[in-house]
């Protein structure tokens, strides 16, 4: 495996945890959201992670001998989560109900933060790997000196 | 610089690079050219570096990591034409040193 391709894959793993870090985000600051263009209270995400088999310029080379072994990640999609939203009462809300009821996103901010600690960790796992795929290559320029 | 040539115990080393050539003939394989296409392909590097830093400073990619590993990139490769040209410049000292 040439020293790039592990830049590469790590530079996919960074780019889908800025990805779920995002979303994070957006589920925190719309915890109390009621109104969405779609219509309803604002439905949490989180992002599906899908594994691509790398392809580097020695891709077709490397092929035979690594096949399918190697992979790089990427948002397979953005899912909404299905869980009921959670119902207050509170006439007084412009959003409420004729029965005075309103929607609230059901959002977890412990759940949240959670994984938003997750998806540091990771990206600092994903940062690591390419500290230290950069050192074995210094290391090996090394040997020359 | 084209008149040093690979010789055959490094021949497989160096795979992709053709079969050396008797001394004196410019056309490819000899460690010159090797070597103007190694310096060639790290100036490349850096160009994408440069490019990089400057998408990320006008915002049209506003990814840190990608400029980052970009820059890094163009570290590694540039620190592998040094060490390159190091052995280069040991061995034609050496030579120079042949008492006549």
């Amino acid at each position: 495996m040439d020293f790039f391709s592990s830049l590469k894959i790590s530079s996919s793993g960074l780019s889908a945890q800025r990805l779920k870090m995002n979303l994070i985000s957006s589920n925190l600051a719309n915890v109390n959201t009621t109104r969405t263009p779609q219509g309803g209270p604002y439905q949490r995400k989180e992002v599906v992670l899908k594994a691509e088999p790398v392809k580097s310029e020695f891709y077709d080379a490397l092929q035979s001998r690594l096949k399918g072994r190697i992979s790089e990640v990427e948002v397979a999609d953005i899912n909404e989560d299905s869980r009921p939203p959670v119902v207050k009462f509170d006439p007084n809300h412009p959003d409420a109900d004729e029965k005075g009821y309103v929607s609230f996103p059901n959002i977890n901010v412990i759940e949240e933060m959670v994984d938003m600690m997750t998806a540091s960790r990771s990206y600092e796992a994903n940062v690591t790997a390419i500290t230290t795929a950069k050192n074995m290559a210094a290391k090996a320029l090394e040997i020359g000196r | 610089m084209n008149n040093i040539e690979i010789q055959n115990g490094t021949g497989p080393l160096l795979g992709p690079v053709k079969a050396p050539q008797p001394a004196g003939s410019s056309e490819g394989g000899s460690f010159g050219d090797m070597f103007k296409n190694a310096i060639n392909s790290v100036n490349r590097q850096q160009r994408v570096a440069d490019q990089a830093i400057e998408d990320l400073a006008t915002g049209r990619n506003a990814d840190i990591h990608r400029t980052m590993i970009e820059m890094e990139k163009a570290d590694v490769s540039f620190q592998l034409v040094m060490q390159v040209r190091n052995k280069l410049i040991t061995a034609y000292e050496e030579i120079m040193r042949i008492q006549v």
